[in-house]
């Protein structure tokens, strides 16, 4: 049994847990779940050995762990499946799982090739992988390659298995399969704990579930007697629990955006939708589900491979990300935001203004007018409420939720009237995602902007979005409209969620 | 010179509180200036004529001929690139100025236009070949070189092309003391200063190396930004070959041979960053003006000329520590 004693971390300026005691027990599948900023991270870095904690003590059956290093962990049998999956691109399965133990020829230090495979292999067919163990890791799916971690974990014995949003990159397919192998894994005794931000995989595979929130435990709870509204409930806390922000009239708005079938080969598979102005359109559904990659074709960042779209009525080619700006006006918030969202080693008025740069030059002298730049730059700083000293300030200096509000920033300046915004608050504090979701909202209803919100936290869709399509495997396979009454909502989605998970 | 500063997409003008990077930069170019004014004070208590017009003419006249070959070079640090090819594109189109003067006979006007318009098309073709095919820069330049170079050794034999003696005028001549040359390159540079900072053609390209990704998501055609950058270092190497042959009053095949380094020493002693995104108009002027006065001091002190390449290589390394030493210590007073 796996034992945290009143573990408390604290972080210049964070108490990023506090008091959190809690049991593993062997052969449970334990989740542990909390919003972006609640501990979870902090909590596995514990166990793992990376981070020590400031108070408390881990028990591991029944000896209290000192642990300097993820390497002792390893040693004790703790082992962890993560979110940016581990192992060597290119080097062969066999490799990756056998790595700290290569089997040599006697004492010459030459490896014995013909036992790595044979050794590798039965662990492959425990995770039920049948790929020939010198297949290159390269070549592999995310769903094999944590297949392969986890076939690792095995090898070294692991009796405790973490797992960090294992399925953020898996299709529900592989997702399924890899529930079934934890199953059997659960089975013969390895503790397994679960952390994951998606409801449907907590009641669909664990036993338990451990809510933390702020840095504290709020509970553990039995999965069988619990529902989803209540996890909700624990997750986001009574007080910041408002509910739904208002109608949006939505249907009195024009219509503004219209697909049609629009298919990308092995990403999308005929999706048809319309958004009109003034509305929330939700997009919900697991990585891959096929939601950001219908985005990318929006912005005609990917290509349209069959099917139509109309911008106001009219047939829209969109043939590059500067068309769906200029010619349509459709801003698309990434997200990622620090890749692929910001400069950010420039000024906050560069990322402010960078899609309105050709809007504000001098006809002759091609002369960018700083004061215009400026001027951009204070009212969206005024009008977001971004926290910033000024249009001078580094963007990386910004907290992760005002570098957000500089990603949104950025279409408002180019007055797009359609937004497409991806998971808005992934990484963002508690606090600063309320006023991103007042802020989204407010921009439909006062605004009148055209709005598709994607995001895979389901409070937070259910919340805002006045109508739900939700993603499975490249295509929609419901749409939930009415959303005004919180609760029947989430009963709504877990309905629409539950029909397609067995 | 109009410009100063560094260009790092919008890093100055009215407001308060600057970002502490821009602070940092002018710092560092503030830097730069101090070690020309020492190097400047050392090389006078050297040599007795140092300060002579002569002395002046040919190390403004050599400055300015770096800071062509450095701005060749650093057009494509700025995307995020980089290219071997600088010096073998010198020389590629010193052949054809040659080609064109001494074999065909040409005005100089039209094989001066041929030889800058053989540049900006050999850059094209770098660009297209990176963006199109996806292939990283350093290859594409890298076998770009060989072939230039190689097509260049074929046709010339080795042996220098004769210029006509009007041609030599630019290269030769001055203004009241101050080389033509150097006045050429310090409008141009100027020009350049202007156009990172202020124009959206040159803020695209600085967003195209800060950001790729992000870049491209705010409606930045990225491919063609990267094209751009390799047209201008094309033509900006073309153009330091011609006044070169101007300067040298023949066309010689082996002009360009020693660019490689040079671009990078100066550019990278200038501040440009060989991350992309970040270019110093200032700095490229007096990382030249550094570069210059040092290899004037080392032969001012009859240094032995067989270990100059140890000499520049250590001034590239040093200018490199000296920068990443700073973005340390700077991360470890934010507490990073």
């Amino acid at each position: 049994m796996l034992e945290l004693k009143g573990i408390g971390k604290r972080f210049p300026g964070v108490q990023a847990l506090q008091d959190v005691s809690l049991a593993f027990e062997p052969g449970e599948i334990h989740a542990v779940v909390g919003e972006n900023g609640a501990g979870k991270s902090t909590l596995i870095k514990i166990i793992t050995g990376i981070y020590q904690p400031d108070e408390g003590e881990v028990h591991f059956e029944g000896r209290q762990l000192r642990f300097r290093s993820y390497r002792d962990s390893l040693a004790q049998g703790i082992d962890i499946v993560s979110q940016e999956i581990q192992v060597i691109p290119e080097s062969t399965i066999a490799e990756n799982i056998m790595l700290d133990k290569l089997p040599t020829r006697g004492k010459t230090g030459i490896i014995d090739w013909a036992a790595v495979n044979r050794v590798a292999r039965t662990y492959l067919e425990q995770v039920g992988l049948s790929l020939a163990p010198d297949t290159v890791i390269k070549r592999l799916s995310p769903a094999h390659k944590q297949l392969v971690q986890i076939a690792k974990a095995l090898s070294a014995e692991a009796r405790v298995l973490l797992l960090d949003e294992p399925t953020s990159s898996l299709t529900e397919h592989e997702a399924q399969n890899l529930f079934a192998i934890l199953r059997g894994l659960k089975e013969k005794g390895v503790t397994i704990i679960f952390v994951s931000h998606k409801f449907e995989e907590v009641f669909a595979l664990c036993d338990k579930v451990s809510v933390l929130r702020d840095g504290r435990l709020v509970g553990t709870r039995k999965i069988s007697d619990l529902k989803i509204p209540e996890l909700v409930q624990m997750m986001i806390g009574r007080e910041v629990n408002a509910t739904h922000l208002g109608r949006l009239d939505a249907d009195r708005g024009r219509e503004i955006l219209r697909a049609e079938h629009v298919v990308r080969a092995g990403k999308i598979e005929d999706v048809s939708f319309a958004v009109r102005e003034g509305e929330i359109l939700g997009f919900y559904g697991l990585v891959g589900a096929g939601r950001t990659e219908l985005a990318r074709v929006l912005i005609g960042e990917d290509r349209l491979d069959a099917g139509a779209i109309y911008v106001r009525g009219e047939r829209a080619h969109i043939r590059s990300v500067a068309d769906s700006l200029e010619r349509y006006g459709i801003g698309y918030v990434t997200e990622n935001r620090k890749e692929e969202g910001l400069l950010l080693q420039s000024p906050v008025s560069t990322n402010v203004t960078i899609a309105v740069w050709p809007r504000i030059v001098q006809a002759l002298t091609r002369y960018i007018s700083r004061a215009k730049e400026v001027a951009i730059t204070r009212r969206m700083i005024q009008s977001l409420e971004i926290q910033a000293t000024g249009p001078n300030q580094k963007t990386e200096d910004l907290s992760g939720g005002n570098q957000q509000k500089i990603c949104l920033s950025k279409w408002l300046a180019a007055d797009c009237d359609i937004l497409i915004i991806d998971e808005p608050t992934v990484g963002v504090d508690i606090g600063a995602k309320e006023h991103i979701h007042r802020l989204i909202w407010d921009l439909a209803k006062t605004r009148r902007k055209a709005i598709i919100l994607i995001s895979s936290d389901l409070p937070e869709i259910v919340k805002i979005a006045s109508r739900i399509l939700v993603f499975r495997e490249h295509r929609v396979v419901g749409e939930i409209t009415g959303v005004d009454d919180e609760a029947r909502m989430y009963d709504k989605v877990s309905a629409a969620i539950g029909r397609y998970l067995n | 010179m109009t410009t100063h500063g560094t260009e790092q997409l919008g890093s100055r003008g009215p407001g308060p509180a600057a970002g502490d990077r821009r602070e940092r930069i002018s710092g560092r170019t503030l830097g730069l200036m101090i070690s020309v004014a020492i190097l400047f004070a050392v090389l006078a208590l050297l040599s007795q004529s140092f300060f002579s017009s002569y002395t002046m003419f040919v190390v403004s006249r050599q400055m300015a001929f770096y800071v062509l070959v450095a701005l060749s070079q650093a057009f494509v640090l700025v995307v995020g690139q980089m290219s071997l090819a600088v010096g073998a594109i010198g020389s590629i189109t010193t052949i054809v100025l040659g080609l064109g003067l001494d074999t065909w006979g040409l005005p100089a006007w039209l094989a001066v236009v041929l030889a800058l318009g053989l540049g900006a098309l050999a850059g094209a073709i770098n660009g297209l070949i990176i963006t199109r095919l996806k292939i990283d820069s350093f290859i594409v330049t890298l076998s770009m070189m060989f072939i230039f170079m190689g097509l260049r050794s074929g046709i010339s034999g080795g042996s220098p092309y004769k210029v006509p003696e009007s041609f030599s005028f630019i290269g030769q001549k001055s203004l009241f003391g101050v080389p033509y040359v150097f006045l050429l390159v310090v409008a141009l540079l100027a020009l350049v200063g202007y156009m990172y900072r202020h124009t959206v053609f040159g803020r695209r390209m600085l967003a195209t190396g800060g950001n790729a990704a992000a870049a491209r998501l705010s409606g930045i055609h990225t491919d063609r930004m990267v094209v751009w950058a390799h047209v201008l270092s094309g033509a900006f190497a073309a153009l330091a070959a011609v006044l070169w042959a101007s300067k040298l009053g023949s066309a010689a095949p082996e002009t360009g041979d020693d660019w490689l380094i040079i671009s990078f020493a100066v550019a990278i002693i200038g501040g440009t960053g060989l991350n992309g995104g970040i270019i110093s108009a200032m700095g490229v002027f007096m990382g030249s003006a550094i570069f210059m006065l040092i290899k004037h001091g080392l032969v001012e002190v009859k240094a032995n000329p067989y270990y100059a390449n140890s000499f520049l290589g250590l001034l590239i390394l040093l200018a490199i520590v000296v920068d990443r030493v700073r973005e340390l210590y700077s991360d470890k007073q934010k507490g990073r």
